[in-house]
């Protein structure tokens, strides 16, 4: 079997950019994701003896900048969970009967659901309203839909409580999906 | 019934398969009444199943300074 090799002298032209996307995607502040790619070779470059060439250099690196990701979150929790105010903020959906607002119930998407998307506008979009969302529920969305933890794992790194984790993944779904449909204008 | 905010939010719990027997019942009875909340369903999933796709598409790239500077931090080790 053909060992993996580590190229460090290589490693920032060959994937700085790719990790900096991957981290900007998860941590919408640029200086932050900077830092955090610098983190992630610094660590790479200390633990280079302990790599055992059985997965490739470039998910040997991503899976360094993953937990680096995922330990940024857990350092900010404190500071990014709030209290939660159980009212507000799903409300504007919904009725005083809790039933879809006539401006923003869900509309047909021109598209076929179960296929994956390819379309460079539709990330742009997705990027675009994930911003939007509260930090704590960029967090809990970026945990949960981007580094498939599960919800036990989630809710012990933020330290909330899992009715506080459902909540925010609720509302993190309506304002995603309802920002996609207003600013999409090719699902119609 | 359950309401449309309820069924929502339900949605969610489904997609990790944790929803009680009786969660799960409510929700099929909720969702083979109501199309909005079958639509909600069939997007929240498209939605889960292609973020982790975003970063690909993002084409972001670290300025030639904060190369330059994660370089020396290196070289210093």
């Amino acid at each position: 079997m053909p060992e993996n090799k580590l190229k460090p002298d290589q490693w920032i032209n060959a994937y700085g950019d790719a990790l900096y996307s991957y981290t900007l995607a998860r941590i919408n502040d640029t200086g932050i994701a900077e830092d955090l790619v610098q983190e992630t070779f610094l660590s790479a470059w200390k633990a280079r003896d302990s790599y055992k060439g059985e997965a490739s250099e470039k998910s040997w690196l991503f899976t360094i900048c993953k937990n680096k990701i995922i330990d940024h979150y857990r350092k900010k929790a404190r500071d990014i969970v709030q209290p939660m105010a159980e009212t507000s903020a799903t409300d504007q959906f919904f009725d005083s009967e809790e039933h879809w607002t006539v401006e923003d119930k869900p509309t047909d998407w021109a598209m076929d659901y179960a296929s994956k998307m390819d379309n460079k506008e539709f990330y742009k979009i997705l990027n675009g309203c994930k911003k939007k969302l509260q930090e704590i529920q960029q967090a809990v969305f970026s945990m949960k839909y981007m580094e498939d933890l599960d919800a036990a794992e989630i809710c012990k790194a933020l330290g909330i409580t899992s009715s506080n984790y459902w909540v925010l993944i609720h509302r993190a779904k309506l304002q995603l999906r309802t920002c996609l449909e207003k600013n999409w204008i090719n699902l119609k | 019934m359950i309401s449309c905010k309820k069924a929502t939010y339900l949605v969610s719990k489904k997609e990790e398969k944790k929803l009680s027997w009786i969660e799960r019942w409510q929700l099929r009875a909720h969702l083979a009444m109501c199309s909005l909340c079958r639509k909600f369903e069939m997007q929240s999933g498209f939605i889960g199943r292609n973020a982790k796709h975003l970063h690909e598409h993002l084409h972001a790239t670290l300025s030639p300074e904060a190369k330059e500077k994660i370089k020396a931090v290196l070289k210093n080790q």
